[in-house]
């Protein structure tokens, strides 16, 4: 083949561009911190990267619904705690009524009926026990869980979240779960304390009775409520340290696909510096002899 | 033959030599000029023409003529660099269009459509979480507006994309009718003056390769030494005769009966993709994401319940299916509290409680849906990605190929300085030669005037 030198001119513009662009690449790489600039770069790791950030974002809101559902789950907790706590006093009350027979004073008897009534008052406000402005014994309905006169005012549905891929969790609690349920011959926990605050007043020690039996079936519908929230909150840590572990290798997925490992980079990008300087020599040298160079 | 013709014999040398001098110093004067041709002088000794029949040994000439004057040029080896020119200008072109298309979907990234999907789908599960907060829900209603405008403005830049090629093949009609008519008148010249035209041709070819980029005609050696240049089998230049293009609408299409041009090379092929192919296809794609996120967010949340039970909502306007319509319905549009996230009560339906958030949780769910909006956004985006890098490594095949025609076009016709140094110096040293016999000549006629018929002086 003829060459001549307009020819190697033009190979040599081509060879020293095409070094460049080479080089522009290795340097993109190193200012973005990336290997994928665009998704024709490597249109599979683009799919790929594409499916983990959106993995990763239904991550981040599971995180927040595993968030709302904890705050859930410990308020309800804290409050059948505190329920529970006034149970205890509600059947102190009640022994101390029942042993004392006849011989203690109306007064007294009086004081223990006004206790157990201002028990009762708080085993309401228990009952209404919100979370971020919500009755959480309320299933899906609005405002407060009881009225005044302790009646229920909710429903019962379950309040779910997404709190796992394929994994819901009802983060709810219905007042007739916790409390009992109203009507029938024993009624729910508020008529067992209205009962009881009325036996007392008067002195029927077969209604203390009555209602003291009552009280420990009550507390012990609450400690199975309390025992429920308990192990779900438990699940809740369960997912949540699944949650993390999940996250960390979606992270390290991600940027194993997306980002450079800067010692490769740098070592090839230094090559390649050095090939595009060798290039320009080369060309230096080459371009200008000619016949020209050695005819007098 | 005399002493006198052996002079003239000298000085045919001295003019070849001096002609062949002349042609070497165009060589390297043009060795830069594009297209140019190394030119040769075809020297041929005057004692080969055939004798006459009568002429007998006394009446030979002896002598060098210049018969011509030839340009380095293998026409298969153009043609096949012309192709190629109009192969390479089409992959580039496309190429890059579809560089800039990927650029309009930017993804894997925080700022692309995808991250906006995730982001709508995280607010309905915001919703989910808390369907009393009139925060969350105002929030999903901007991030549902964000998303649309999104899709509205993405729509738009595909569309821009369009315009732009259609008003590109508006130009490229002008200029190939510019190009045409100057190849044209070109033959024209060379048909007037056939000998002398060398440097005429090589800028016609340059001319021709500028036309075949533009529209990858394809030049056949016509009568005379003229060119003609073909479009899909049709004549664009015919002899002296140049037909027009016209380009308006997008398509180009033969002046003289509208019929379109066949073009199937060159920015004219690139820029009929773009607008009949590459564009609306991603354009209808784009379209069913938008179709697929109204029907689907659409078909749950009219079925929903809103906090005061009210059903049969829109989400979005049903009658906005494409990325460039997509919109808020009127039902929410402003109205937070008129998104339905309550999820009817089974038998019934009957209304659900006011906080539930039931069906806020069933809408989040569709990011995942395999038929959902966001894995044809991924199917786009990988598509768009696979064909812009097989465009893009084309483009870069397309590069080598014409780069290696033209290579081996120029190995014939190319100035190569060494050659023409030492053709000027075989030159020189043949006029010094032919200088040399003249100077042997006259000293012989010189020795007979003044060294003859001096006997008896």
């Amino acid at each position: 083949m003829r060459v001549t030198s307009s020819m190697m001119v033009r190979s040599t513009l081509r060879d020293l561009n095409n070094s460049l662009g080479r080089l522009q690449v290795s340097q993109t790489q190193l200012s973005t911190g990336r290997v994928l600039n665009r998704a024709s770069d490597d249109p599979t790791a683009a799919a790929n990267a594409m499916g983990l950030r959106k993995q990763l974002n239904r991550l981040d809101q599971r995180t927040r619904a595993l968030t709302d559902a904890r705050g859930w789950l410990e308020s309800a907790d804290a409050s059948l705690t505190s329920g529970l706590d006034l149970l205890a006093r509600a059947k102190e009350i009640a022994v101390r009524a029942a042993n004392s027979g006849g011989l203690i004073d109306t007064n007294a008897r009086l004081a223990m009926a006004t206790e157990l009534r201002s028990i009762r008052q708080d085993m309401l406000g228990v009952a209404n026990t919100t979370y971020g402005g919500r009755s959480i014994f309320n299933g899906t309905a609005g405002g407060a869980a009881y009225s005044a006169a302790g009646v229920y005012q909710g429903n019962g549905a379950s309040v779910v979240r997404d709190v796992e891929a394929k994994t819901t969790l009802a983060v709810n609690t219905t007042g007739p779960q916790v409390f009992g349920t109203a009507g029938g011959a024993v009624g729910d926990m508020f008529e067992v304390l209205d009962r009881l605050a009325t036996a007392v007043a008067t002195g029927n020690d077969a209604g203390i009775a009555a209602e003291h039996a009552n009280l420990d079936n009550a507390a012990q519908v609450m400690g199975a409520a309390t025992v429920d929230i308990g192990s779900r909150a438990a699940r809740l840590d369960g997912i949540q340290a699944r949650g993390e572990d999940t996250l960390l290798r979606l992270k390290t997925q991600l940027s194993t696909i997306e980002d450079i490992d800067p010692a490769t980079v740098l070592v090839t990008e230094k090559a390649q510096e050095n090939a595009y300087t060798a290039a320009l020599q080369a060309a230096a040298k080459i371009i200008p002899p000619s016949l020209l160079d050695y005819l007098r | 033959m005399t002493a006198l013709s052996s002079l003239y014999t000298a000085l045919s040398g001295i003019n070849a030599q001096r002609r062949v001098m002349d042609l070497t110093g165009h060589n390297v004067a043009n060795a830069a000029t594009p297209g140019y041709h190394r030119q040769r002088a075809e020297l041929q000794a005057v004692g080969s023409s055939v004798p006459g029949i009568f002429s007998g040994q006394g009446s030979r000439n002896f002598g060098v003529n210049v018969i011509g004057v030839t340009r380095a040029y293998d026409s298969l080896l153009a043609a096949r660099a012309q192709r190629e020119e109009a192969g390479r200008s089409a992959a580039t072109l496309t190429s890059s269009t579809l560089g800039q298309l990927e650029s309009l979907v930017p993804e894997p990234s925080e700022n692309g459509l995808a991250s906006q999907l995730d982001a709508f789908w995280g607010a309905w599960s915001d919703v989910a979480n808390q369907p009393d907060s009139p925060a969350v829900r105002t929030q999903l209603l901007s991030n549902a507006d964000a998303l649309a405008t999104s899709l509205h403005r993405t729509a738009a830049d595909i569309t821009s994309l369009r315009d732009t090629a259609i008003a590109k093949v508006v130009t490229l009609a002008g200029d190939a009718n510019g190009l045409a008519t100057e190849v044209a008148s070109m033959n024209k010249a060379i048909l007037s003056n056939p000998n002398g035209t060398l440097d005429l041709q090589d800028q016609r070819d340059v001319v021709v390769t500028e036309l075949a980029k533009l529209t990858g005609g394809v030049a056949r050696p016509g009568q005379n030494g003229m060119i003609d240049v073909f479009i899909g089998g049709r004549a664009i230049v015919s002899g002296t005769q140049a037909k027009a293009l016209d380009g308006a609408g997008g398509t180009l299409r033969w002046a003289a009966d509208s019929q379109p041009a066949a073009v199937s090379s060159g920015q004219a092929a690139a820029l009929a993709a773009t607008i009949t192919d590459i564009v609306p296809r991603y354009l209808t794609a784009l379209d069913d994401i938008a179709s697929t996120l109204v029907t689907s967010v659409n078909a749950l949340h009219s079925v929903g319940y809103d906090q005061t039970g009210t059903t049969g909502r829109q989400f979005f306007d049903p009658a906005g299916v494409t990325a460039a319509t997509i919109a808020l319905s009127t039902d929410v549009a402003g109205l937070p509290a008129n998104i339905a996230a309550g999820a009817p009560v089974l038998p019934g339906p009957t209304a659900p409680g006011p906080l539930d958030g039931e069906q806020a949780r069933a809408i989040a769910a569709l990011a995942e849906s395999a038929t959902g909006a966001d894995s044809k956004y991924h199917s786009l985006v990988t598509g768009l990605a696979v064909e812009t890098r097989v465009a893009s490594r084309r483009a870069d095949l397309q590069d080598q190929v014409a780069d290696t025609a033209n290579q081996q076009a120029d190995s014939v016709g190319s100035v190569s300085l060494d050659e023409e140094m030492a053709n000027l110096t075989a030159a020189q040293r043949a006029y010094e030669a032919s200088g040399r016999v003249m100077t042997a000549v006259d000293d012989m006629l010189g020795f007979l005037i003044e060294h003859t018929g001096v006997v008896g002086r």
